[in-house]
């Protein structure tokens, strides 16, 4: 991780909170890495194929930078209404 | 387009319409009840929660897009969280139209896209971890 490391926080909701085992965490981060790639150094194994990821309440890709973001929100399947 | 849009813990009451103009021909009220048989079971009731920022914001960007092919002239939309028990309303959406084409498309549409991408969450009991899940706002 380079100089530029940064703190992000990860909230997880409904079945991705279940299955994580955690509602919010604050990790460091470098702003070159990419969600998938934050995810797999603090949840190694963990499932996130059925699951979309925002930065700042915007949807993004898997595997973009997390670039200045302060919030990653792991987005399981929606079922609003 | 006059927008509002509440999450909310509460049961859903609204007030009666007010209308914004005299140009307002079409009235549209849509409810989303909580019903008994959820995938073969029966369920008292259903614990829904948001990411309430990001929820709002998707939302809103649906409407504006929407409004470009139907121009409402007034829309709330408001979403419960929390536990909310069969029979009672965890939807509710109010449209105003001049015209009933455009309030139906438009409200029709909006509860399609609702059940797209915005990040709200309905689950058959509350959730046991950090029990903080009904984030509002």
């Amino acid at each position: 991780m380079g100089s530029s490391t940064m703190e992000i926080t990860i909230l997880a909701f409904a079945h991705a909170r279940e299955n994580l085992g955690f509602s919010t965490r604050t990790v460091s981060c470098d702003p070159e890495e990419s969600p998938r790639t934050l995810m797999a150094r603090i949840a190694p194994g963990a499932d996130l194929r059925h699951l979309a990821v925002a930065l700042d309440s915007g949807y993004v890709s898997w595997d973009g930078p997390l670039g200045q973001a302060r919030e990653l929100a792991l987005i399981p399947p929606v079922s609003g209404g | 387009m006059e927008l509002e849009i509440i999450f909310t813990i509460e049961p859903i009451r609204t007030g009666p319409v007010e209308l914004p103009s005299r140009e307002i021909g079409s009235v549209l009220e849509f409810q989303g009840l909580v019903r008994e048989m959820e995938e073969g079971k029966a369920l008292a009731g259903l614990f829904y929660e948001a990411h309430g920022p990001m929820a709002r914001r998707v939302l809103e960007r649906h409407f504006l897009e929407l409004h470009a092919g139907y121009p409402v002239v007034a829309v709330l939309f408001i979403h419960r969280l929390g536990w909310v028990p069969v029979g009672e309303a965890s939807l509710f959406m109010r449209v105003l139209s001049s015209h009933r084409a455009e309030g139906l498309a438009f409200l029709a549409e909006a509860v399609i896209r609702l059940k797209q991408d915005v990040p709200i969450w309905k689950m058959a009991a509350a959730p046991g971890l950090g029990n903080e899940g009904a984030s509002s706002g």
